[in-house]
């Protein structure tokens, strides 16, 4: 008999790749209804007053248009009611802008009016019909005026134990008095997602208490709690569904404005609802990564052992939410230094609400910490290589616990040896490749390695295959084909047998897919799930299968697709057969992390950039010729799509460290970059070839399966490893992301 | 006739009076103020919605359409909204970002940026007609087996685009492959994956 | 977007007649800036004169110059034998802008009449005396890193986006134009215009006229050029500046040379004063720098965009450098 292949680890292709190169994969904005109407959203020309008078006459005469729809006809949303906290206060993050409730306009480009119509040619007219007029307010959407008032999070202030809260080991800002010693400032400027499929809705009410959304969302199940409290509904009355995401980055973490205006929308026309966000709308209505000001102070002995460090930030969020993100987590665990300090600020402007972006904000504190630790290595003449290794943690020196697994010095030499560090020169400016000036540099990354909480079910149907079923998404990484194949091993079947079903907010509940958990959590609930339908299986056939008449549950056993009882060869039963039998062959399991593991040991995944540049040494271009990317993030479960994310994450990091930032006119508060033409992402032309390299080896302590997490530490310390290339390359040190051409030459 | 010979049909009086009032609206609608004619609430939508259209054949993955559209329907609305062909995806509506690609007369194309009565008479292939029946186009196969994407959704217009740039010729080299990839962005950032694809295909000398 | 009339002639004249006497008509051919430029409502024309089916895409030898009609695609004339042939700068220019797709749509008509990308052009709630006169500029004290350092004026500081006119104007190209007055000739550096008080105004050409071919003389410059361009990413991008350089060359001596930039003014910009400096002097950096030195002289900067003084210069230099392969 044949043995099945192994697939935990097997490169094995997307099942969902066919449906995905022959257009077949439908996203939110692609399901057909009967009397589809389309919405487009008006958004405010001011960043800060009150909708003093705004005509919809024209707009509502227009052809084809069954609605216009404002804060003074907008019907009466339950959850918008006040709450009766105090106004004054900003809620934390989590609850949408209450869109059309009230005539504020809180930053510009705020929806202001949705327009319905029966085609999207007459919707986008229409919507330019609607005037509005203000009463303007005084904004303030300028970072470095806004710093001046910025204050510790309402969380931190609440819970001195908050990873938001200041931290201190050692003595307060003891790099000050040192004689060799760093200080110095780094800007992140605001960074857009842009996932390729702008945020987009379709919205139906099937009945009066009864809503469907097809939207693109990160979490099927925290989407539906969002808007069954908008309209006071039993969760089980809101089906979300996201088969597909079209990329997000964390831009679906939130529940937005436009989805709940394309919901009223639908509830005021009584049809569907599509509504798909213009590029312009994407910079101001689905968040973004803040603007941040970081200061890192850094000293050392002159043998290159850091004797302190102290690493400050404030980052950008709303009036009306407060944003907050890990910017400082990465410092305070890296690099042994006896004394540390980091204070997190945030300041509010009248702009809209942040949102994680990729690595969040360990992405941005690794851009300060690992360009402070090259320039530190610089100061002390030292190779940044040979200056991490001297301050290498073996255990975590902020928890001070053993980490659960860390193989980062196994990425080091891995990196090094793939980019061939030893070309490297102390000195900048020392190699030259004709009118290229060629440098290296380097970067670490590191990210929690976080497992939550998943319900999964699993079944076997009469024809031999076994459907799983959990609410999680995919958003790009290829979750269902992990999930196929952790389930195929784990099962004794060809990947071909197992259908795993997600995107539905009515399938078994799970949370959101960021911070890098998927795998980790649904992974391991499948892993679960599978086991406990063979429990099932062996259930059944010792009950009832005459091939198993005289056997005990434990005797039987599963493999290959078949149960088998102990050595008798002839006892060979394939798993469907048992469906001839009564009793259903259905679990549905709870998985969660279970012991203290998680009080125990420090759980992180680790990576390495290393980043070979090429610099213009006239016109300041700058090509990022090749990066290898290392990484210790436990299993792996599929080689070609976890190494496809580190690719994919390190293309991300190339566009922070070279060509993203969004720009506001503070005169108007409003961004004058509107689409791709002025804020770049990365083209083919600015990929080069990037080699992964996986540790692969398990981390138990996380969960059974041994994963640890891609997403984040795939772009986390690829904009400094090429920003310290380039100061390698040229001799300049730029702080301020991105590192365009007019700061080079 | 008159200085208009090819114009095509219900370019009637009728139609005149409406555009007239819609040019009204417009003008209108682009000066600030606090009121905009009340003329513009009087269009009758039914009389309007009998004139903004006019006929349009396309061929599209070898099926022929006779449709009648409105002129500002674009391309990639038509075939998004009107044929149901969404496998064409809107990423960005400005021609930045290639998601929209497919072939008109053999070329590749942005559908966002064209209006689809500009193709009166042509014809269409959308990621949809790419396959033969149920066995996918080399470029497809190789996509798959290569991991050429992650979201999925900038996939149809990079696999268009790439058995383009295929057949143009331009598939001589990585570095030339990037270069005539660049019309078409992936935010998941698979591009070596889609490059290693596209050199497999060349490589592989089947006929795209 | 407004709803508009939509005809198509396939007969020059009858184009000419369609848009000549309704001044909200306009012409279109490839559509990649309309269509883009009415989706925003930056452009709101109520009849399109649909260009396509004329027939003018040929791109012939016309005694000593190359005519390449007004529709010829850009990827057409970016690899036509002839262009690649006798005016490679022209081929490299073009490949410099957009992307495949997008040179697979544009014409050369269009691509010479594309509009600025300049941000507060774009967006309707901003000032901009190009797109509602009067209104004021947004860039002159606002973001202006992508603008202006040459011939601009304190109504406008927007630049021509175009890569292909940067290399026409320096192949001393002419446009041949129709119009209900009949037929004119322009010389390619008298086509676009500086904004002055009119920046509404990107072009010299007159209501109803039509662009219906550009005739590129023969020249010497069939070897040593070059079509540098600075941008933010390795493709697809507007150009932070760029520069055609063209050059001939006896032995090491330059015996002729034109030199041109895009993104530093309201039209592609000829820098004759520094075509003279090189002329008779070796190919060597250090002719080349003296050069750019005088392709400088006049320049001005904003308060975001100082860094094209210093990257001006030096992309002269690095575009002589790369012609005359030294």
């Amino acid at each position: 008999m044949k043995t099945l292949d192994k697939q935990i680890g097997a490169p094995m292709n997307r099942v969902d790749g066919h449906q995905k190169v022959t257009g077949a994969a439908k996203y939110s904005a692609e399901y057909e209804l009967p009397g589809m109407s389309y919405g487009v959203l008006v958004g405010s020309t001011i960043a800060k007053g009150r909708i003093a008078h705004i005509d919809t006459k024209a707009a509502v005469g227009a052809p084809g248009v069954l609605a216009v729809i404002t804060h003074l006809n907008s019907p009466q949303v339950p959850g918008f009611k006040p709450t009766g906290k105090d106004p004054s206060q900003p809620q934390t993050v989590g609850g949408p802008l209450k869109i059309f409730h009230d005539d504020k306009v809180r930053f510009n480009d705020q929806p202001i009016a949705l327009v319905v119509a029966d085609t999207f040619e007459r919707a986008r007219y229409a919507a330019r019909l609607v005037m509005a007029h203000y009463t303007q307010e005084t904004h303030q959407t300028n970072m470095a005026a806004g710093a001046k008032d910025a204050f510790l999070p309402t969380s931190a202030q609440k819970n001195p134990k908050s990873p938001m809260a200041d931290y201190q080991r050692g003595q307060a800002d003891a790099y000050k008095t040192a004689a060799l010693k760093i200080e110095q400032e780094y800007v992140i400027p605001t960074e857009m997602h842009h996932p390729m499929e702008m945020q987009a809705i379709t919205a139906h009410w099937e009945a009066p208490d009864r809503l469907t959304i097809y939207d693109k969302t990160q979490g099927t199940i925290g989407t539906r709690r969002d808007f069954a409290k908008e309209w006071n509904l039993p969760e089980a009355n809101v089906q979300v569904i996201a088969t597909f995401v079209g990329g997000a980055f964390g831009n679906a973490l939130h529940s937005w404005p436009h989805e709940s205006a394309a919901i009223i929308g639908a509830k005021v026309v009584g049809r569907p609802v599509k509504l798909m966000l213009t590029r312009e709308q994407m910079f101001t209505q689905v968040g973004y990564r803040p603007y941040t000001w970081q200061k890192v102070g850094m000293s050392a002995t002159a043998d290159g052992k850091i004797t302190a460090i102290t690493h400050e930030s404030i980052g950008q969020t709303s009036t009306y939410e407060e944003f907050t993100e890990s910017t400082l987590a990465q410092t305070r665990m890296m690099y042994q230094s006896p004394n540390l300090t980091t204070r997190y600020r945030i300041a509010a402007l009248d702009v809209g609400t942040p949102i994680w972006m990729r690595g969040p904000g360990e992405a941005t504190g690794a851009f300060a910490l690992e360009s402070a630790m090259d320039e530190m290595a610089y100061l002390l003449k030292l190779d940044p290589l040979e200056f991490r290794l001297r301050n290498y943690t073996d255990q975590d020196p902020e928890k001070n616990r053993p980490w659960s697994t860390k193989f980062l010095k196994e990425c080091y030499r891995a990196g090094a040896e793939r980019i061939g560090w030893t070309k490297r020169k102390l000195e900048p400016g020392a190699l030259r490749d004709g009118d290229w000036l060629v440098g290296y540099g380097m970067g670490v990354g590191t990210f929690g390695a976080h497992r939550g909480a998943a319900h999964v079910s699993a079944q076997l149907l009469p024809n031999g295959t076994v459907v799983l079923q959990c609410a999680t998404t995919d958003i790009g990484p290829g979750t269902g084909t992990a999930m196929t194949q952790i389930a195929a091993d784990t099962l004794g079947l060809p990947p071909e047998k197992i259908r795993f079903e997600l995107g539905n907010s009515g399938f078994p509940q799970s949370g959101s897919q960021g911070g890098s958990s998927t795998v980790n959590t649904v992974g391991q609930a499948v892993q679960d799930a599978c086991m406990a339908l063979k429990d099932k299986l062996r259930e059944l056939a010792a009950a009832g299968a005459p091939a198993f008449a005289s056997a005990k549950k434990e005797d039987v056993a599963l493999a290959n697709g078949y149960l088998t009882l102990g050595s008798n060869a002839a006892t060979r039963v394939p798993y469907a057969d048992l469906l001839k039998q009564p009793g259903a062959a259905l679990v549905n399991v709870e998985s969660k992390p279970t012991g203290n593991d998680g009080q125990l040991y420090s759980m992180y995944s680790f990576s390495v950039h290393f980043a070979e540049v090429r610099v213009h040494a006239l016109t300041g271009e700058v090509r990022v010729s090749k990066l290898v990317s290392c990484a210790d993030a436990g299993t792996i479960i599929n080689q070609k799509t976890a190494a496809n994310q580190m690719k994919g994450g390190a293309v991300g990091g190339i566009g922070m460290a070279l060509m993203e930032h969004a720009i506001i006119d503070d005169r108007y508060g409003r961004y004058v970059t509107k689409d791709f033409a002025d804020y770049h992402v990365p083209v083919h032309a600015d990929a080069p070839a990037v080699e992964v390299y996986f540790v692969n080896q398990p981390d138990l302590h996380v969960n059974a399966l041994g994963t640890k997490g891609i997403g984040e530490i795939a772009t986390i310390g690829v904009a400094p490893a090429i920003a310290n290339a380039i100061f390698n390359a040229t001799g300049k040190r730029v702080r301020e992301l991105p590192i365009t051409p007019d700061k080079l030459v | 006739m008159n200085s208009e010979p090819d114009v095509p049909a219900n370019h009637d009086e009728n139609r005149r009076t409406f555009l007239k009032q819609s040019s009204l609206l417009t003008a209108l609608a682009l000066v600030p103020g606090p009121v905009v004619s009340a003329a513009a609430a009087k269009l009758d939508e039914r009389v309007a919605d009998a004139f903004e259209k006019i006929p349009l054949s396309l061929k599209v993955n070898g099926v022929k359409h006779k449709l009648s559209v409105e002129p500002r329907a674009t391309l990639l609305d038509l075939l998004r909204e009107q044929l149901h062909l969404t496998g064409t995806k809107k990423g960005c509506d400005y021609g930045q970002c290639g998601a929209c690609t497919v072939h008109v007369d053999g070329q590749r194309v942005n559908a966002c940026l064209s209006f689809a009565v500009m193709h009166d008479g042509q014809e269409i292939t959308t990621i949809e007609g790419l396959a033969d029946g149920d066995k996918l186009h080399p470029m497809q196969e190789a996509f798959v087996k290569h991991d050429g994407f992650q979201c999925g959704y900038c996939t149809p217009g990079q696999i268009m685009s790439a058995v383009a740039c295929v057949r143009e010729g331009h598939a001589g080299s990585e570095g030339e492959i990037r270069e005539y990839m660049s019309g078409n962005i992936c935010r998941c950032g698979a591009y070596a994956n889609i490059v290693a694809a596209i050199q497999d295909v060349k490589q592989g000398g089947q006929k795209v | 977007m407004n709803q508009f009339q939509y005809v198509r002639p396939t007969k020059p004249q009858a184009a000419i007649d369609a848009v000549a006497k309704d001044a909200n008509a306009k012409f279109i051919a490839g559509g990649t800036n309309l269509v883009d430029l009415m989706k925003r409502g930056v452009m709101t024309p109520q009849k399109l004169v649909d260009i396509n089916r004329l027939p003018l895409a040929k791109i012939e030898r016309q005694g000593n110059t190359l005519r390449l009609g007004a529709l010829a695609l850009n990827s057409a004339v970016a690899n036509d034998a002839q262009v690649r042939e006798r005016h490679p700068l022209l081929s490299l220019a073009l490949n410099a802008g957009a992307s495949p797709q997008l040179r697979n749509m544009a014409t050369v008509g269009g691509n010479m009449l594309q509009r600025t990308r300049c941000t507060y052009f774009y967006d309707l709630s901003m000032p901009c005396n190009k797109r509602q006169p009067g209104t004021g500029c947004g860039a002159l004290e606002g973001i202006n890193r992508m603008h202006a350092i040459f011939g601009f004026s304190d109504k406008c500081i927007a630049v021509h986006p175009s890569d292909m006119s940067v290399a026409l104007v320096a192949l001393d190209a002419t446009v041949l134009v129709s119009g209900p007055k009949g037929n004119r000739q322009l010389a390619f550096a008298d086509f676009h215009r500086l904004p002055g008080d009119t920046p509404e105004r990107d072009s010299n050409l007159e209501p109803g006229e039509l662009i219906t071919a550009v005739d590129v003389p023969d020249s010497p410059f069939t070897k040593h050029v070059h079509y540098q361009k600075v941008r933010e990413r390795a493709s697809y991008a507007f150009a932070l500046l760029s520069v055609a350089a063209a050059l001939d060359l006896d032995g090491n001596t330059i015996k002729a040379a034109r030199l041109a930039m895009g993104g530093v003014a309201h039209k592609p910009w000829r820098l004759t004063a520094a075509e003279q400096v090189l002329v008779g002097k070796p190919a060597t950096e250090d002719t080349f720098r003296q050069a750019a030195t005088v392709a400088m002289q006049g320049a001005k900067a904003f308060k975001h965009n100082a860094y094209k003084l210093r990257l001006a210069p030096n992309t002269i230099v690095q575009a002589l450098k790369t012609a005359a392969a030294v």
